[in-house]
Formats: C-alpha cells, sequence, structure tokens
C-alpha cells in the first residue's frame, strides 16, 4: 500500500454509451489531464465511427492508460481496430451496456482462445 | 528417435494441462463480466431512480466534465505489475476525496443528491472490482493462449522430423 502511495496508478479508460460513462465516472475513474485530454468518451447515436476510431486509437497511444472499458456493441462496431491490438497493455475489456446484455462469443480475446480449439472459427 | 518420441509425449501433456487451464480461464472470466454486469444493471436502475428524482437531463453526459472543465485527477487507478510467470497483473487503488486533488463526482450532479446516486456509484464501484479482475484473468488467457500456439508450432516441427 505504502508503495501505492509513492507511484502514480494507470487510468482506466471509458468508451461507452451514456449510462456506462456517467455510471464509471461517478465509480471516479475520470480525469482530465493538464492537457484537457479526457479518458472518457460518450458515444451516441450521432457519433460517427471514424470519431470513435480515432479515440480508440489514441487511448491505446497513451501511456498512462492500463486498461479500456469499451461497450460490447461499440467494439463491435470498430471490431477490425479491436481486434488488430495484441498487446497485454494496454487491457481492452469489452463490457455489457443497458441495450446489449454481454456476449462472450462476439469477446475479442474468448473468441480467438476458443480459435484455438475449433480450426473453423479461426475463419 | 526415443529422444523424440518422448519430447512429444511431454509437450503433449503440457498441452492438455494449458487446454484445461484455458477452458477454466475462460469460465472465470465470463462468470467476472457477468457479475459486473449485474452490478451495472443495479447501477442503471439507481441512475434512473435518481433521474425520477431531479428530473430527466439531471443525470446525463451534460453534467459530465468537458474540455474546458479545471484539470481533476481520477479517484480510481490501477497499479500493473508482472506475477511469478511475468503476466501483467492489476491492482485497483481508491483515493478518498478531499474536494482539493481528489474531488467526489458525484457533486457534478448537484450537492444534495439522492441517496439513489450514492447507491448507483457503490454499484459502479462494485463492477470496476470484478472488470479490473477480468482483466486480469484475460491477461493471463492471453499468455496462456500464447504458450499453446508455440507448444503446437513445436510439436508439428518435432513430428514432421
Amino acid at each position: 500500500m505504502a508503495l501505492h502511495s509513492a507511484v502514480k496508478g494507470k487510468l482506466i479508460s471509458v468508451i461507452g454509451d451514456e449510462d456506462t460513462c456517467v455510471g464509471f465516472l461517478l465509480g471516479g475513474v475520470g480525469e482530465m489531464n493538464k492537457n484537457r485530454h479526457p479518458n472518457f468518451m460518450v458515444v451516441d447515436k450521432n457519433t460517427a465511427i471514424s470519431e470513435i476510431e480515432d479515440c480508440f486509437k489514441r487511448f491505446l497511444k497513451r501511456d498512462d492508460i492500463d486498461i479500456i472499458l469499451i461497450n460490447q456493441n461499440i467494439a463491435e462496431i470498430i471490431r477490425h481496430v479491436v481486434d488488430s491490438h495484441s498487446s497485454p497493455l494496454p487491457a481492452i475489456l469489452e463490457i455489457p451496456s443497458k441495450d446489449h446484455p454481454y456476449d462472450s462469443a462476439k469477446d475479442s480475446i474468448l473468441r480467438r482462445a476458443r480459435g484455438m480449439f475449433n480450426p473453423d472459427d479461426m475463419a | 528417435m526415443a529422444a523424440t518420441v518422448e519430447h512429444l509425449d511431454q509437450i503433449c501433456t503440457t498441452l492438455d494441462k494449458l487446454t484445461l487451464d484455458a477452458l477454466t480461464l475462460m469460465q472465470e472470466e465470463i462468470d467476472l463480466k457477468i457479475n459486473a454486469e449485474n452490478a451495472m444493471i443495479g447501477g442503471e436502475t439507481h441512475l434512473a431512480k435518481t433521474r425520477y428524482i431531479l428530473g430527466h437531463n439531471s443525470v446525463s453526459n451534460l453534467q459530465l466534465p468537458t474540455e474546458n472543465s479545471p484539470e481533476f485527477n481520477a479517484l480510481t487507478v490501477v497499479h500493473t505489475n508482472d506475477d511469478e510467470y511475468g503476466v501483467k497483473q492489476f491492482d485497483l487503488e481508491s483515493h478518498k476525496p478531499d474536494n482539493e486533488t481528489y474531488l467526489n463526482p458525484s457533486k457534478w450532479f448537484g450537492y444534495l443528491v439522492p441517496h439513489d446516486l450514492q447507491f448507483a456509484q457503490n454499484l459502479y464501484r462494485q463492477a470496476l472490482q470484478w472488470l479490473v479482475q477480468a482483466a486480469n484473468v484475460q491477461n493471463r488467457l492471453r499468455e496462456n493462449c500464447l504458450q499453446i500456439k508455440q507448444l503446437k508450432e513445436l510439436k508439428q516441427e518435432l513430428s514432421s522430423n
């Protein structure tokens, strides 16, 4: 614990719908840094796919972020970018949202793991 | 020839163990995410109750900080360490709000907020704990799959000789 106080921890970022962002920011993950860059993005029906992609790539590049929480339905929209990330840091965690329950069949890592056992799923 | 067969047997035994581990880890990750989902559903219900009390737009992204908001620090952060196998593992750390460096996020929604908002806050904190555990399991699973892949390649190489 003493070690924790001395070293500044890394951030958890959120890309999600309104309730997901409000909820997790209420939980204390939100931060606005000196350059006025937030570690969250609220996605609604008017948000362009390119905006989501850019934000996701920006979070991947930031060295102060170690975990990215992203709603699974949003991860589906930018699946090609999510799947191309293979490094353990930052860890990308696909989470459910209000209108989209968690589906393990769509999860990037679990799909990859299942592919180890069933070659048909690799296609 | 006998040495190669022995090597192949060892690889197959290790592959069996790793495969069982992978299945266990997959189940563990799904369970943790379902726990997080249940906490989030509870949080969403309390957010809805807060909206009912305070008004529809009183708990929305309009209250969240924007680029023009003053700088503030995250209350909850993670510390990343390597475990005994060199796999990245996260450890959650929460700071107490002190109204200077660390602000209580519930203040964004007003100073006299309903209890439901605090219930929602607690449930989302619980969800975070489940999700950090899920991230740890996910990293172990990723490492496990990498080892399976490498051993399969080695097995194929030995079998072809």
